[in-house]
């Protein structure tokens, strides 16, 4: 545990003032799960992901998406070697261990979906032949606000293959005052010390899964399921895997709390990062109010 | 042996079932039990607080002969309904007192039960039901309390649960109630009901009626089925009385007439004059009805003329009157239609008719015989004796008063002629005496005349106020015929009863105010109707649902009331009823309960938003809950954040171990919490 709060402290060298959405990303990494960090450009999505990577002694690639790009600059190509008259596969960068997808949405649908169901699927089906991806794998996605011109939406139900998503925002002013005075970040990233192997991060998420949630606290994950879902202000409620989503990265939570049970707080610390991107609004309005909403309204402990 | 304590949740519902189960008896009984009962409610106290030892058996068998002692020194015996009641009430507190196992507590709950049933001995109405399952209630709350003696259970939970069996309890037993079929009971228990009754007695002289008139109590009820007759028709006999010494009036039968020919019980040869009876035919027109009566200790019935036993035991007599096989000690009801048309008695032997034209001896009434005598030779029928009497009660200055002058030594001349002020039965009697002196076969009846209707159930009562004296004479060709000299003087006191015809009058009416009556009036009147009316039901539909009542029932339900039907609708009754209970239950078995921990959340939840006074988020987590204690209260933050992560930690922990020990440390600080919050 006490690795993790290093590890924590490590990352806030290079993105200043945002712990809060350091510890949710660690949970993601710590969930086995992807992250979707929807932000301006510019905000340090970058550096976080890099700055993960080094604290965790992960394997690094970063794909700039754009919109002529096709599903094999990711996935890989097979060529033909002329030397041993064969085929042989040229890997994509997606074979890695932390894999940085800068600005998702400016690629066609059709290139995010084969970085989608890569990211589901934990391995690649080149030419008939499937290879598995590195272990841990992991997937920043970032993402410019809808809003920008050119971008193409990514639908609810690609969304859903994302753990949690979060956004930085700017810093605060105090914060951006060091930013501004503390020089180059690129090499501050360089100089991170590795805090936890990648074997090491497996095993923790191997922990994870051995964090124990009472029936009670099991009760309450199901109450906030089912009041998205009778919720008429939703499109459409929670799915299951959103809901075991929710349970592992309240786990995840947990752990990194330096507990080995999950209380409500976990559950609600992780609530909007998960639940949030999975629904949309009927009629308008935020929907991270409404999100938020029901953790006031659904009853904590069984009425 | 470990010595057991009734669980601290227990003792109050324990000592407060002993008192009410053993109070009906206290109340009746004498005091000293009442004192015996303090003393060991007193004793267990101090035992159960540790400031005294439980008394030696010395003490305990010192108290047991005190009390078998007291018991006969009380009643004279200790045996029979009174004093067994009581003397089982007495062991009752000792084994209270003595309970030193669990099975100790078990059979004084048990013992309770019983206590509770004997007091039904006494008294069946209403009020005495209810206060009997309210002491049951209590035995039972006791008896789950014994049973939780491990846990730190609420003691108002053990109310809960009780009621919970209770209400279970009920339809079953409501089942049972109706179809389990009734056996007549193995022994017959002479209930000696203690208090001195008003009621008609089997002789009157002058003044016993006019004392009855100043009690309210109920004599009887009828219930009839269809049109009620009119006031001047409800003529209730009791009694014909036909031998007259001067004073008083008493029942004879002819002389050398046999006592069993006399009253005929629908079994045997039916006597001569009752085939005269049948011989009429019987009447289209009749009143049915249910008679229920008070009790009375008497075997005599008050009905209609002439009544014809329709369900009840009792027998018919010659005199057209109904008598029951053995006297009245309970409530008791009896089917009856009577039928006024049927005349009674055509023919009147020779014995009988010197019996009904006796007169005592000479110096009694003089004057009478000699006015008596004046009609005779005046008159050519015994029609026109009767009507010149009643032309002479009403014309002459006769006055109708509950309070007459006293009657010294000869008291018909006295009346007739000197104070002419008298109740019915002055009249009736003096009546009566003048039918005889002329000739007349003429008999006193007494009974009740009236009665008030309860407008809820349409039935009629009527109380001791109502009793009533008048003649009844024989005519050639029309047999026995009522005659009521009293209407004569007073019309109002048989159209509209005792209280309108004595309205006005200065004398009465200090005896009038003391008078129950629906016409009392507002609230009090309408109060009198509806305990009237309660009862008359409690009495017509449970303790009137007897053997007979039953098989009714049964038959109009099942068509045939033959044992495997009877016991076929019993097993399908309680199974539905089970099957329902099942299914209740599974119902809850889905829906997991809310436990003993969530609710302590919920608790403290309620109590913050009482004192912050608005409401507060459901969502709030145990540790969000503390925040706003520690923004409101920051003084009882750091206890708040002590309960709601030790809260936290019972709750969601599960290598914690949320045994009793750490609810128990959960509740001490969430009670100091409390104190902190104002």
């Amino acid at each position: 545990m006490q690795a993790l709060t290093k590890a924590l402290a490590q990352v806030g060298q290079v993105v200043l003032g945002k712990e809060e959405q350091l510890k949710l990303a660690l949970t993601c990494l710590m969930a086995n799960g992807h992250l979707l960090i929807e932000d301006l450009p510019g905000m340090g999505k970058t550096t976080l992901a890099h700055a993960l990577a080094r604290v965790f002694q992960l394997d690094y690639r970063r794909v700039q998406f754009t919109s002529d790009m096709l599903p094999a600059d990711i996935l890989g190509v097979s060529v033909f070697d002329p030397k041993s008259q064969d085929f042989s596969l040229r890997e994509g960068p997606v074979f890695t261990q932390l894999l940085l997808a800068d600005e998702i949405n400016r690629a066609t649908p059709k290139t995010q979906g084969a970085l989608l169901e890569a990211m589901e699927e934990r391995q690649v089906t080149l030419d008939g032949v499937s290879r598995k991806l590195p272990e841990p794998f992991f997937v920043v996605a970032t993402q410019n606000p809808v809003d920008q011109a050119g971008t193409f939406v990514l639908p609810e139900s690609q969304l859903d293959r994302f753990l949690m998503r979060i956004s930085l925002g700017y810093p605060a002013p105090e914060v951006e005052r060091n930013l501004l005075a503390g020089g180059d970040l690129r090499s501050l990233v360089r100089n991170l010390k590795a805090v936890i192997s990648s074997e090491g991060l497996i095993k923790l998420t191997r922990m994870v899964d051995k964090v124990r949630a009472t029936d009670e606290l099991i009760d309450y994950v199901q109450r906030l399921l089912d009041a998205t879902r009778s919720d008429d202000r939703f499109v459409a409620g929670l799915s299951p895997r959103a809901g075991l989503g929710l349970l592992k990265a309240a786990r995840a939570w947990a752990l990194i709390g330096g507990r080995d049970y999950v209380v409500p707080e976990d559950v609600q610390a992780v609530w909007s990062a998960v639940a949030e991107h999975r629904l949309a609004a009927r009629q308008g309005g935020s929907v991270a109010a409404m999100t938020q909403s029901l953790l006031q309204s659904v009853p904590v402990v069984r009425r | 042996m470990r010595v057991y304590q009734v669980p601290v949740h227990t003792r109050l519902w324990l000592a407060t079932a002993l008192i009410t189960c053993s109070l009906p008896q206290l109340l009746l009984g004498p005091v000293w039990q009442s004192l015996l009962l303090g003393v060991v409610v007193a004793i267990r106290w101090l035992v159960d607080h540790q400031r005294m030892r439980l008394p030696g058996r010395i003490i305990r068998g010192g108290l047991l002969v005190a009390a078998v002692g007291m018991t006969w020194f009380s009643f004279g015996r200790i045996y029979g309904p009174e004093a067994g009641v009581a003397l089982l009430v007495s062991l009752f507190s000792l084994k209270y007192l003595e309970m030193v196992r669990q099975r100790d507590a078990y059979v004084v709950i048990v013992l309770g039960y019983f206590v509770c049933a004997t007091a039904l001995l006494f008294e069946r109405g209403p009020g005495m039901f209810l206060f009997v399952l309210l002491s049951m209630l209590l035995l039972t709350a006791a008896l789950v309390g014994i049973n939780h003696s491990e846990t730190k259970a609420r003691a108002s939970s053990h109310i809960k649960t009780g009621s919970v069996l209770f209400l279970q309890a009920v339809p079953v037993t409501v089942v049972l109630f109706v179809l389990v079929p009734r056996v007549a009971p193995l022994w017959n228990m002479q209930l000696d009901s203690g208090k001195a009754r008003t009621g008609m007695t089997d002789s009157i002289s002058p003044g016993d009626i006019s004392e009855l008139s100043e009690s309210s109590e109920l004599a009887f009820r009828v219930a009839f089925e269809g049109a009620l007759p009119p006031a001047a028709e409800r003529y209730w006999r009791g009694l014909t009385l036909s031998h007259f010494d001067g004073r008083t009036w008493q029942q004879a039968i002819p002389r050398g007439g046999a006592v069993d020919s006399y009253l005929y019980n629908g079994r045997g040869a039916p006597p001569d004059w009752y085939q005269q009876l049948q011989a009429q035919g019987k009447p289209q027109s009749g009143y049915s009805y249910q008679l229920i009566m008070e009790p009375t200790q008497r075997r005599w019935l008050f009905a209609m003329a002439v009544p014809m036993l329709e369900e009840g035991e009792a027998s018919l007599a010659r005199d057209m009157r109904l008598v029951a096989r053995a006297p009245v000690t309970q409530r008791t009801r009896y089917s009856i239609t009577s039928f006024p048309d049927l005349r009674p008695a055509i023919v009147l032997d020779v014995l009988e008719r010197e019996l009904m034209l006796s007169l005592p001896g000479d110096s009694f009434g003089r004057r009478a015989r000699t006015l008596a005598d004046q009609w005779r030779r005046d008159s050519r029928t015994d029609n026109e004796i009767v009507s010149r009497a009643l032309r002479h009660f009403r014309e002459q200055p006769f006055h109708y008063t509950l309070k007459p002058p006293p009657l010294t030594t000869d008291p018909i001349d006295e009346f007739l002629f000197r104070t002419q002020r008298g109740f019915c039965e002055h009249y009736a009697s003096s009546f009566t005496f003048l039918m005889r002196a002329a000739g007349v076969p003429a008999r006193v009846v007494v009974g009740y005349q009236g009665g008030e209707q309860n407008t809820l159930g349409s039935h009629l009562l009527v109380r001791q106020y109502d009793a009533h004296a008048w003649t009844e004479v024989w005519l050639q060709g029309q047999g026995w015929v009522r005659v009521d000299p009293t209407g004569a003087v007073a019309p109002d006191r048989i159209a509209l009863g005792l209280r309108a015809s004595l309205r006005g009058d200065e004398e009465a009416q200090d005896t009038l105010e003391g008078l129950d009556s629906f016409a009392s009036g507002g609230l009090l009147g309408r109060l009198q109707q509806w305990t009237d009316y309660v009862d008359f039901r409690w009495q017509t539909w449970v303790l009137g649902y007897d053997n007979a009542s039953q098989l009714q029932l049964l038959r109009h339900w099942l068509g045939e009331a033959s044992p495997l039907r009877i016991a076929a609708s019993l097993v399908a009754a309680i199974s539905v009823l089970l099957t329902l209970y099942m299914l209740i239950l599974l119902r809850q078995a889905g829906t997991r309960r809310q436990t003993v921990l969530e609710r302590e959340f919920w608790r403290v939840h309620q109590r913050v938003e009482q004192q912050v006074g608005h409401p507060l988020a459901q969502g709030l987590s145990p540790q969000a809950l503390a925040r706003v204690i520690d923004l409101k209260w920051p003084k009882a933050g750091p206890l708040a954040h002590q309960w709601a992560v030790y809260y936290q930690q019972l709750l969601y922990n599960p290598g914690f171990g949320a045994g009793k020990a750490q609810i128990r440390h959960l509740r001490r600080l969430r009670n100091r919490l409390y104190k902190l919050l104002d």
